[in-house]
């Protein structure tokens, strides 16, 4: 197997080392190959993210597992020669307020490809034209907050792209946007992985996201992966309960199913009391007495279909 | 027929812009001649993108700001008539929850403090009874009593919005406006307030006017929906037959652009191309810069919102877009929005 990107046995903790933000993912992803983190907020989506880029917060640091990079030239590089971007939830306060879009754009392309004066501006307008900006030459002297939202992500995006990367990291990339703005920026991310052959992450807490770029998906909780699985295969035949419940959360705008979404009980834990055992026992129908004793490995319930859970759904 | 909660007239409002050499005469009107009308516990929902003018619409209903033209009537009364002994009387029946529930909060006041607090600013019970009406309303939207004498920093987003919900709860109001209030959730905590406010507007009898860009969510919430589009209403009409068969091409891309759990969509182009276009505004349909469909008649004729089968629809050409096709037993697709 040549994947592009493994991580192993991740472990994520904070200044209090007893609270695991991460513990003990392991998945891959192949070149030009997207997968999917779905969970709901302070499951660790993000930290996975962060740990992978080598940005993780102040204070918080990897201590276990590893993250490998294949280059296809053999020798495991290191992360940071690996060219890795990424782009986040709210593209206007992601941008210096105080820098034009040409600013940004042509800084980066001097940093990543080394482009000067005119070369880096015929770059960054073209990069701007391909992200689907007009009048891209104009919009260079023109600050974030003379742009929609829709338009400081696509600036983003370009900027991502300015770097050339192998993977490109983005989280909740439009959850502060508009349906129809996140159908076309979602549309574009599809489109450059497909024309630059680079992996894709994304994260997202709507699975409808998730459906529209994913290959494959995995689905987080409490800082562990507790279902991974191809997207198809997930939406259709969830096996954690977790996932079953997230599936059924998704509001549908089919006129024949007018049944409202169905909520999922409770919250997410916090950190610093999680339950024993596994995680989501308080709020899973399916728990049993075996449950609150210990954390369930993972087991296969189909191809490529892992789940960490007792009671997995069968098909 | 019972009269009317609420009712706007050709309610229009202009911006006026002052910056520029040719300030006196630009405007940019976020609202343009609507007319509404909500019975008692009727539930409507606004749809449309950022900038449409749907928070403007809200804000008038509720006379927060003055309309350019036109007038709205809350139970036969004009917001223009009411002095202010009056509008303390309307306050206590209306209510306004917005987008972002942690800067609708005072980060300085207990949640009991925040919930009790129209009770006594409205006289209607003293610090005591005001304390009990909070800790009755908490339990009502979900939470305990006992997080009043918590911090909103210490609460979830989804509990924020149900203290919230409390506080414009508290008086019973007749109408409330939500403006945006589970954009900002994640879909499952989305899934606990929309079950939420089923049972609570069962309960309590409740007219809202549910404001919002995603049509996934509102339909669930509302009895009839109306889409904006740069402060028109381009299609309105009740949720089955939007749903079913939507006639308006703009209606048609927002339920397109939904992000469905179908993975044979992938890939496929967006239904409109970019954003809201002002420059259109001031001659024929201001949707046709972004229309698929748009013909030499859209450019010179703004047409009017005019019956279409079950719905009222503001395009010349609804009687062209075909019903769309039923997927394998899930969601209807509406790709490529194709014409007869």
């Amino acid at each position: 197997m040549s994947n592009f990107l493994t991580v192993r046995d991740l472990v994520v903790q904070g200044p209090a080392r007893a609270i695991k933000i991460i513990d003990g993912i392991s998945f891959s992803l192949d070149a030009g190959q997207t997968l999917g983190l779905v969970g709901e907020s302070g499951c660790g989506k993000s930290m996975t993210c962060y740990a992978i880029a080598r940005a993780l917060p102040r204070g918080i640091a990897q201590t276990g597992g590893s993250i490998t990079f294949d280059n296809g030239s053999g020798s495991a590089g290191k992360p940071e020669e690996s060219r890795i971007a990424m782009i986040f939830q709210d593209p206007t306060s992601s941008l210096n307020p105080v820098h034009t879009i040409g600013y940004y754009l042509t800084s980066s392309l001097y940093r990543h490809q080394g482009l000067k004066g005119n070369d880096a501006r015929l770059e960054a307008i073209r990069l701007l034209e391909r992200v689907g900006i007009t009048q891209a030459e104009s919009r260079l002297r023109s600050y974030p907050h003379e742009l929609s939202g829709g338009m400081n992500q696509r600036v983003m995006i370009a900027h991502a792209l300015a770097a050339r990367p192998k993977l490109l990291i983005a989280d909740e990339p439009t959850t502060a946007l508009d349906v129809t703005t996140q159908a076309q920026i979602l549309h574009l991310l599809e489109e450059l992985r497909s024309e630059t052959g680079m992996a894709l992450l994304i994260v997202s807490h709507d699975l409808g996201v998730i459906a529209r770029l994913a290959d494959r998906a995995a689905v987080m909780y409490c800082g562990k992966i507790v279902e991974i699985a191809p997207t198809d295969e997930l939406l259709e035949r969830p096996a954690h309960p977790y996932a079953r419940a997230l599936v059924d959360c998704m509001p549908s705008i089919d006129p024949d199913d007018a049944e409202p979404p169905i909520p999922i009980p409770g919250a997410v834990p916090l950190l610093q009391n999680l339950p024993a055992g596994c995680h989501f026992h308080p709020r899973c129908p399916r728990a049993s007495q075996r449950c609150t004793a210990s954390f369930p490995g993972s087991t296969n319930v189909g191809p490529l279909h892992e789940t960490s859970c007792y009671h997995p759904a069968v098909a | 027929m019972s009269k009317p909660l609420l009712q706007a007239r050709d309610l229009t409002k202009v911006f006026r812009l002052k910056s520029g050499l040719f300030a006196k005469h630009s405007g940019h009107v976020a609202v343009r001649s609507v007319n509404l009308e909500l019975a008692q516990r009727e539930r409507i929902g606004v749809v449309g993108e950022s900038g449409s003018g749907k928070s403007t619409l809200g804000r008038l209903l509720l006379g927060l700001t003055p309309p350019t033209e036109g007038e709205v009537l809350f139970e036969g009364i004009s917001h223009q008539g009411r002095r202010a002994g009056d509008w303390s009387k309307f306050r206590m029946q209306t209510a306004l929850v917005q987008q972002n529930p942690l800067s609708a909060l005072d980060p300085q006041m207990c949640i009991g403090e925040q919930v009790a607090e129209p009770v006594w600013i409205h006289r209607v019970a003293d610090r005591a009874g005001a304390r009990d009406r909070a800790a009755d309303m908490l339990e009502k939207v979900g939470l305990s009593a006992a997080m009043m004498s918590r911090f909103p920093h210490q609460m979830s987003g989804g509990q924020r919005q149900r203290v919230v919900l409390a506080r414009a709860l508290i008086l019973q109001p007749k109408l409330i406006v939500f403006d945006e209030p589970v954009s900002a959730l994640d879909v499952s905590v989305q899934a606990q307030v929309v079950s939420l406010l089923r049972s609570l507007s069962r309960d309590l009898g409740l007219a809202y006017v549910f404001i919002t860009h995603d049509l996934r969510i509102v339909r669930h919430l509302v009895d009839r929906i109306a889409v904006v589009y740069l402060g028109r209403i381009v299609e309105t009409g009740d949720i089955r037959s939007i749903y079913e068969w939507a006639r308006h091409p703009y209606t048609r891309a927002l339920l397109a652009s939904v992000p469905t759990m179908d993975t044979r969509v992938r890939g496929v182009e967006p239904p409109i191309r970019g954003e809201l276009d002002i420059s259109t505004i001031t001659q024929g349909c201001a949707f046709r810069s972004r229309c698929p469909y748009a013909i030499d008649r859209c450019a010179a004729e703004v047409p009017v919102l005019r019956h279409v089968a079950h719905q009222e629809v503001a395009c010349h050409r609804a009687e062209d877009f075909p019903r769309p096709a039923t997927a394998r037993g899930g969601d209807r697709t509406w790709p490529g929005l194709e014409i007869k």
